[in-house]
């Protein structure tokens, strides 16, 4: 984050507040296995344009995620799940993430899902996660922030996606090549190609010494 | 600690020291890490928070404290705080916000507590060595960092003024740090002594718990409310920095106009200068406290006389209790005064910028400034300065010497130095912003070519 943007956004007023809805899963939490979190390893948020918002994670992600031994939380942004309605787009779409990303305990991975991906691009910007993960990104921002504290960056796309203009110009962005998984860009949440999916994204973290 | 004690310093290579773990240590370490240094943090307490955790020997809290500047204009730029929290929060929750950034970036284990720094010299060229006493026992141990960042504060030594006959006073006097809790002014007759944003607060404390109360201020200050219509008054006001000069000058004084009149009302004369070019008072109660009687203003102590106060109007006053809400001396004792650009008769700083050191490229200070607004995004981006500056110093030589030159331009306001001590680390938040903003766009920006 530049000083300048920093600025200008302690001069515009913040998005108003809400109430917003934060699922967690621990690796303590597994009750039926013996993990524990892992203080090394980074903890990992995840968002999505799903109007399910954190509930969508629920099924397989958070889970799996905490079977990792990393500390899993998913936010659902303002209108998505059980988090109300309030006015404000993107960058107030942005605000929720980083403010549920304050409340995890260590410094944390950002995952986005589609529009999910654009706002944990622009919580990046403001925050310094510890590694951000986009999955098949849409609506992306024109202007795009420089993550804060230079994270290691991880685009994922669906094998269709690989030569829309958007996936292209996000890994051009960042300077990255995406991996590609396979099945639809918002079939990721259950079945056997999102589980190929995520074990792809954990894997890349556990390369990343996080 | 052992193998420490011996004749020869421990080298921790291109390690960087910080002293201090209250929000400007947190944040330098933070920072620090963040540009992949190795960082020891020494801390003289048992705790971190500093200047925000009570249970910190030397704490200058009062009796609620709360911040003066609003949650969005103080919180750190890239950690922020709840946004359920009040506009304004207190002491209790800043403690908690710094404990959090701790735990958040894992700050903790890179401090060392109990340990003062006694001393430090510079080594080999650029490097320093530091003396470390810990608080018990075990010997003073001496070691070798790449750099060094002050982050001490100046709200530790507190400022006692010397009045006739203070010394022979019958009653109780406490420095505003040592009143911990309100109960020790209930029933009390009350005399606070300093115009100060802490004098303000006790003589509003003292006004609803007190048996009366009598505040000594010695010349006019800005007094700005919290609030100014409808919106923080900080962040009011920041707003309209972003408009073109003179229109900016006519919405300040418009804004300004309301409180301006209601402070000449009760008997505060504005001084001459703005209110940026000193700490304003911000307290919303005061006025109002002063209004209904509640809080009596008087001037300048002039003497004390067994059990009474005399005032140089020639009007006396037999307080139980006096409140020395003087503030503090900014005091740095572990490094000598010339590495800091000061002299041993003058031995207040004089640094590149308020954070570099004049004579050691390594050496630097972080927070020493009062900026009239939030001191924490302003320490984020010094220590973020600092960070790359270390980073690049070696590395990009070239990048270096235009770093140089830029920094002693920017430390072109550091001449004209306030004559006034109270004033000298004040700083204009707008001017000094932009400044950062241009050291940093010179640490980072790709050069031109």
């Amino acid at each position: 984050m530049s000083l300048t943007a920093w600025i200008r956004r302690a001069r515009t007023p913040e998005p108003v507040a809400v109430r917003r809805e934060i699922a967690v899963f621990e690796p303590a939490d597994l009750f039926d296995i013996e993990i524990k979190d892992n203080p090394e390893t980074n903890p990992v948020l995840c968002c999505t344009g799903d109007p399910a918002g954190a509930a969508a994670f629920n099924a397989l992600w958070l889970k799996r995620i905490a079977t990792s031994g990393r500390y899993a939380a998913a936010v659902s942004v303002r209108g998505q799940g059980g988090t109300p309605a309030a006015e404000g787009g993107p960058d107030a779409k942005a605000h929720d993430v980083v403010q549920a990303a304050v409340t995890v305990p260590r410094q944390t991975v950002l995952i986005g899902h589609r529009e999910g991906a654009a706002w944990a691009a622009l919580a990046a910007g403001r925050y310094p996660a510890a590694g951000l993960v986009l999955v098949s990104p849409q609506r992306f921002p024109k202007q795009l922030p420089k993550p804060v504290g230079e994270p290691p960056v991880l685009l994922v796309v669906s094998e269709s996606e690989t030569q829309s203009k958007e996936v292209q110009a996000v890994s051009e962005e960042y300077g990255i090549t995406p991996l590609t998984f396979a099945g639809a860009p918002d079939d990721v949440f259950k079945g056997a190609n999102a589980e190929a999916l995520l074990d792809t994204i954990l894997s890349w973290l556990d390369a990343q010494k996080h | 600690m052992q193998e420490y004690s011996s004749q020869a310093a421990y080298d921790r290579g291109e390690a960087v020291c910080v002293i201090g773990a209250g929000a400007s240590g947190l944040i330098a370490v933070k920072n620090l890490r963040e540009n992949g240094f190795e960082v020891d943090c020494y801390e003289r307490d048992t705790v971190l928070g500093g200047l925000w955790n009570p249970q910190n020997q030397h704490s200058p809290l009062y009796p609620n404290t709360h911040l003066v500047t609003s949650r969005s204009q103080t919180e750190i730029p890239d950690f922020p705080m709840p946004d359920d929290w009040p506009d304004y929060p207190s002491a209790t929750q800043m403690l908690e916000y710094l404990t959090s950034y701790a735990k958040h970036f894992g700050l903790s284990e890179h401090v060392w507590y109990g340990s003062e720094i006694s001393h430090l010299e510079p080594v080999e060229g650029s490097r320093f060595e530091v003396v470390v006493k810990p608080a018990a026992g075990a010997a003073a141990r001496r070691l070798r960092y790449g750099a060094v960042i002050i982050a001490t504060g100046h709200h530790w030594a507190p400022n006692l003024p010397s009045y006739p006959g203070l010394d022979d006073f019958r009653g109780t006097v406490l420095h505003s740090s040592q009143l911990k809790d309100a109960s020790r002014l209930r029933g009390k007759h009350v005399l606070v002594i300093g115009g100060g944003n802490s004098g303000v607060d006790i003589a509003c404390e003292a006004a609803v718990n007190a048996a009366s109360c009598v505040h000594s201020v010695r010349r006019g200050t800005w007094h700005l409310p919290k609030y100014l219509g409808g919106e923080p008054a900080d962040y009011a006001l920041a707003r309209l920095s972003s408009r073109p000069k003179l229109l900016r000058r006519f919405l300040t004084d418009r804004t300004l106009k309301g409180p301006k009149r209601l402070a000449e009302r009760m008997g505060v004369e504005a001084p001459g200068h703005g209110p940026g070019d000193e700490e304003p008072v911000r307290n919303g109660r005061y006025l109002e406290h002063v209004g209904d009687g509640s809080i009596k203003r008087r001037g300048e102590v002039a003497r004390f006389d067994g059990y009474d106060v005399a005032f140089a109007d020639g009007t006396e006053i037999r307080p139980d209790l006096v409140v020395l809400a003087t503030g503090y001396q900014p005091k740095i004792a572990c490094v000598a005064p010339e590495l800091l650009g000061g002299t041993r008769d003058a031995p207040a700083p004089r640094l590149f910028a308020r954070m570099f050191s004049p004579k050691a490229q390594t050496l630097a200070v972080a927070g020493l400034v009062e900026p009239g607004v939030g001191v924490l995004p302003i320490v984020h981006w010094q220590t973020h300065a600092i960070a790359r500056w270390l980073q690049i110093r070696k590395s990009d030589p070239e990048r270096a010497e235009s770093f140089k030159l830029q920094v002693n331009a920017e430390s072109g306001h550091n001449a004209v130095e306030h004559v006034d001590p109270r004033r000298r680390l004040v700083v204009d938040a707008e001017e000094y912003l932009a400044s950062l903003g241009r050291i940093i766009d010179t640490l980072e920006q790709e050069p031109a070519k």
